[in-house]
């Protein structure tokens, strides 16, 4: 595209941006291989000054302690099916949810379609921590403590998915829809074999963006499952973080073996991810 | 539009009636023998939790009516978990906490208050004198009991003598008497590299600020709230002393330590030269013997009673942390009275939570064990407790400790004036006493 | 044209569509505000068993005159400021530089991506032991100033302690909204570039005359989503008191919420908090959306 003008001066400036990105990536790669590096180290070795990225010895250790917990009751693969379990569901009611009401708000008209959206936007601007309490409630009062329900349902409308889905579905071509009126198409079908099927790449984004909120949850499973069987991943990280087991190895090792989902998926769904972001700019009304 | 806000309205209201008529289950009569389940929260300890497994199994085995649900959960997370589950009314059927957060429990009527007849004893008095004075304290009101303790904590010093050695010291001798010591060792025991601590002398314990730092103004004639309650931060000398010494304590000053580095104890325990001397209970030893034995079993380390400054006006000793067990109060009547059979079960096997956990219960029966006696430097632990009381357990407790911790940190890391600090520290206190 | 009846019964299906997510919004969304909102006329104490008592306006007023407040007020305005614009200038300058270069861009938009994967808790655990005084902070900083032994004091002096929150922010979110402003810049027609070339306008005259102003939709949703994300920042804080770090210079408004309900158990007065706060990213974002609607560019 533009500046691709092989000028000597060009050949300079380009010199000097490719040293500066460079210069930028390590910055932002240096904390993730600092936690790589110090998960393979001893406490002590973690501190040592200067830092030696290379582990003196493999220490294995902490990955044994990491998974086998402070008790030796290794909860932490239970846990990790729970998270999986939860941001799965999550992730699949979502873009259910996401993509009806998406398609409702961006190709029917109808009296308070406006403010639906509105006020559902509006919800972009309360923090969590200010609505925790009446919600909690909430959930106790239906029943929802310690059940994958109650740490799904309340995610399941997910604004930004919402948001993203109806920008899209704007620029869904209506006469597809009007033909498949025409084959007689029920609504329902209409919006199932032509919307959602169609839809694929918005729907995958706004999966994803789902899927890795609950991956993150910390406050909402902390407080909803109270057992150990039924707690989720973060969860169990802060136990790490409790000063009396503080240990650093076993924090970093905990740190990466709960990283390594989301990193396998974000290296095979690549594609989403970052479209994920570009869905933004998609949003030209 | 206006007709389907109303409507959507009218459904919230309705299933929020619904959903939130406060039920109102209460048995008339009680019975014992129907089967019942309790849950237990707990904070997370290893040991402990071995150890109440089988008590709980015990007790099941006695009275098979019962089950027992045992949950734990991270120490740092338990006031906030028990807080939203008690706002809703599903707190647990017996937990634990510290007296400060305890104290919420008691005052706002959450707790159950013990029949002494329950637990097979005669009069409230009779469980009264199981315990040394004080220890009941921050369960009691209006002549009522609403816990019992689970463990008695106060702090003391321990040294690590290789340390001492190296730097040409004998800790059996020169161990620090007063606070004065505490800094001048330091400055003999510390190691940098450029600014950056790599061997610490002594350090505090700097989430504890009521416990470890508040004697120590004390110790001085100074109070936290005057003694009717009303006014905040009393003996401004004894105040700006304890400031003036945190100063020189911290980076601006002679840099000896900080709360950014790892926990004192923790890194005591490893033995790998890089603290000399650090505050703890009586409980470091059983964490000492888990997370590094063979220091542990090396007689290299030792025990000193918590220090008094030079001019101290009268001996306190570290405050005493009590954490407590507690059952819930809005639970039905069977229900209650089991829950304190088990709590009682629990905590008269006091001796297997001290051999085995190392926590203290304060009664005198263990306190006079032989296997109290037995354990190393208790006697310091024992002396100590008498000449220290309960941490501040008001119900604002926590919120004043927050402002502690911001003055201390003012004076010690920003290197502010202690003047300064005190003035402001005494308007946000009052202000919080006021608000109440 | 479609007759009148079908658009009636296309306006059901609307309603139908939309049921599942206003259910959820209601119970689990609606309701909460609303007794958010509902509390702050009241004076409830969580814990207490007594019944509440209606007293008006007072939270409000004993809110807005409290320092605590207003100091928290402060710290999150100096969070999200210092966020916020290096956030949004950043990305935009690295979006441009990683469109201009012509090998390699995939591989760059994952690396700058890869910190936006990992959890905030994993993300926090990282840089707690980054921020020790004996941690790669130091050594990394020591290291370019040639300042060797200092410690930066990344969690006790006021100043360096907004620097490391804001640090990890933008360590965090930089590779999402640069990866915005690649996709953004994409879409811009190629044939304008090319005539922007034969003209002969320059690599920055395109910049600045072509390029930024074909983005000012993308501009303006980057800049309302980390504003918004910004002001609502609670885990890092949060984590760092946890660690020992002075809670003033940080107490941004979510921490202060979360203590005043969950420490000190006053939850009209946390309520009270929310909604100011509330109000207060309402009208940034209208003041945003208004201040794009002028200059908007249509293409």
């Amino acid at each position: 595209m533009f500046l691709r003008n092989n000028t000597p001066l060009n050949r300079v400036t380009n010199y000097i941006i490719n040293l500066f990105l460079v210069f930028i990536l390590l910055a932002i790669l240096m904390p993730i291989a600092f936690m790589l590096s110090a998960s393979f180290m001893s406490s002590s070795e973690i501190f040592s000054m200067p830092y030696r990225w290379i582990p003196s010895r493999i220490y294995l250790e902490n990955f044994y302690r990491a998974v086998a917990g402070n008790d030796q009751s290794f909860i932490f693969l239970r846990n990790v099916l729970n998270s999986v379990v939860v941001a799965t569901t999550t992730a699949t009611l979502s873009i259910m949810v996401s993509c009806l009401a998406g398609y409702g708000l961006s190709k029917f008209r109808f009296r308070g379609r406006n403010i639906i959206f509105l006020i559902i936007m509006g919800r972009m601007m309360i923090p969590f921590e200010a609505i925790m309490i009446p919600m909690y409630i909430t959930a106790v009062k239906l029943g929802l403590q310690n059940t994958y329900a109650g740490l799904v349902l309340p995610f399941v409308l997910n604004t930004f998915g919402l948001f993203q889905m109806r920008q899209y579905l704007m620029t869904f071509p209506d006469d597809i829809l009007d033909a498949g009126r025409i084959d007689g198409l029920g609504e329902l079908g209409i919006f199932w074999r032509i919307v959602f099927k169609n839809s694929t790449p918005a729907i995958a984004t706004a999966a994803i963006l789902s899927f890795r909120g609950q991956w993150d949850n910390l406050l909402w499973p902390l407080l909803l499952a109270q057992k150990e069987k039924m707690k989720t991943i973060p969860t169990y990280i802060v136990k790490f973080t409790e000063e009396k087991y503080s240990d650093e190895g076993a924090m970093m090792a905990v740190a990466v073996l709960a990283s390594l989902p989301i990193v396998v998926m974000f290296l095979s769904l690549s594609k989403y991810f970052l479209q994920g972001s570009g869905m933004y700019s998609a949003g030209k009304e | 539009m206006k007709r389907l806000i109303l409507l959507c309205l009218a459904v919230l209201f309705l299933a929020g009636m619904y959903v939130f008529a406060e039920g109102s289950q209460e048995a008339a009569a009680v019975n014992l023998s129907d089967p019942v389940t309790l849950t237990l929260w707990t904070h997370e300890d290893v040991n402990r939790k071995a150890l109440e497994a089988e008590l709980i199994e015990e007790f099941c085995r006695q009275y098979p009516n019962v089950s027992v649900d045992y949950q734990t959960y991270p120490s740092t997370k338990m006031r906030e978990i028990l807080t939203v589950a008690f706002s809703a009314d599903q707190g647990p059927d017996i937990f634990n906490q510290s007296q400060s957060v305890i104290r919420q429990f008691v005052v706002q009527g959450r707790a159950s208050s013990l029949d002494p007849e329950w637990i097979g004893e005669k009069t409230l008095e009779n469980v009264k004198s199981r315990y040394i004075p004080g220890a009941l304290e921050a369960v009691e009101l209006n002549g009522e009991i609403y816990g019992l303790p689970l463990e008695y904590t106060n702090f003391c010093m321990y040294l690590n003598k290789g340390i001492f050695r190296d730097a040409g010291l004998d800790a059996e001798k020169d161990y620090p008497k007063t606070w004065e010591d505490v800094l001048s060792l330091s400055e003999r025991l510390v190691l940098r590299n450029g600014e950056i601590i790599t061997r610490r002398g002594y350090d505090f314990r700097y989430p504890s600020y009521t416990m470890q730092f508040l004697p120590m103004v004390e110790q001085l004639g100074g109070r936290l709230i005057s003694e009717d309650g009303k006014s905040a931060i009393v003996g401004d000398e004894a105040w700006l002393q304890f400031f003036r010494y945190m100063k020189e304590w911290g980076p601006t000053g002679k840099n000896l330590g900080g709360p950014t580095y790892t926990a004192a104890r923790k890194v005591f325990d490893n033995n790998d030269n890089e603290i000399a001397m650090s505050d703890s209970g009586l409980y470091q030893q059983g964490r000492m013997k888990t997370a590094n034995p063979d220091f542990f079993e090396s007689n290299d380390w030792m025990i000193v009673p918590f220090p008094q400054w030079q001019n101290a006006k009268k001996e306190v000793a570290g405050a005493i942390a009590c954490h407590y067990y507690l059952v819930n109060g809005q639970i039905p009547l069977a229900r209650q009275i089991w829950a304190w059979r088990l709590v009682d079960f629990m905590l008269t096997h006091s001796e297997e939570y001290l051999s085995r956990v190392n926590l203290v219960q304060p009664t005198y029966s263990l306190l006079n064990s032989d296997t109290f006696k037995a354990i190393p430097y208790s006697d310091v632990f024992a002396r100590d407790m008498q000449k220290a009381h309960l941490v501040y357990y008001a119900e604002n407790s926590a919120a004043i400790n927050d402002k502690f911790k911001a003055a201390v940190e003012s004076a010690m890391v920003l290197g502010e004036d202690p003047a300064v600090v005190l003035s402001k520290f005494r308007k946000e206190v009052q202000d919080i006493i006021d608000s109440e | 044209m479609k007759s009148i009846g079908i658009e009636k019964k296309k306006a059901r299906w609307g309603y139908v569509f939309v049921t599942p997510a206003l259910l959820l919004f209601l119970i689990f969304s609606l309701y909460p505000m609303l007794n958010a909102f509902y509390n702050t006329f009241f004076n409830i104490k969580l814990l207490s068993l007594r019944p509440p008592k209606f007293v008006g306006l007072k939270n409000y007023s004993y809110m807005l005159s409290s320092s605590g407040f207003w100091n928290s007020m402060k710290a999150t305005a100096i969070f999200s400021l210092g966020a916020f614009i290096p956030l949004s200038l950043f990305s935009l300058i690295f979006g441009l530089i990683i469109t201009t270069r012509l090998r390699h861009q995939k591989t760059l938009q994952l690396l700058f991506y890869t910190p936006a994967v990992l959890s905030s808790v994993v993300a926090a655990l990282i840089w707690m032991l980054i921020f020790d005084p004996r941690g790669i902070g130091n050594s990394v900083v020591n290291f370019f100033l040639r300042t060797p032994g200092v410690d930066h004091n990344w969690l006790t002096n006021t100043g360096m302690l907004r620097f490391s929150t804001v640090t990890i922010y933008l360590w965090k979110y930089i590779g999402y909204f640069t990866i915005i402003y690649v996709t953004g810049i994409a879409k811009v027609p190629t044939s304008i570039l090319e005539a922007a070339t034969i003209a002969g306008a320059s690599a920055m005259q395109t910049i600045r005359l072509i390029i930024l102003p074909l983005l000012r939709p993308t501009t303006m949703m980057v800049t309302i989503v980390t504003m918004l994300n910004s002001l609502k920042s609670f885990s890092t804080q949060y984590l760092f008191t946890q660690r020992g770090a002075p809670l003033e210079p940080i107490d941004v408004v979510t921490l202060n919420i979360y203590n005043t309900a969950m420490r000190d158990l006053k939850i009209s007065h946390a309520c009270v908090m929310s909604v100011l706060l509330f109000l207060v990213m309402m009208s940034l974002t209208l003041v945003r959306m208004k201040s794009s609607e002028k200059d908007v560019t249509v293409y």
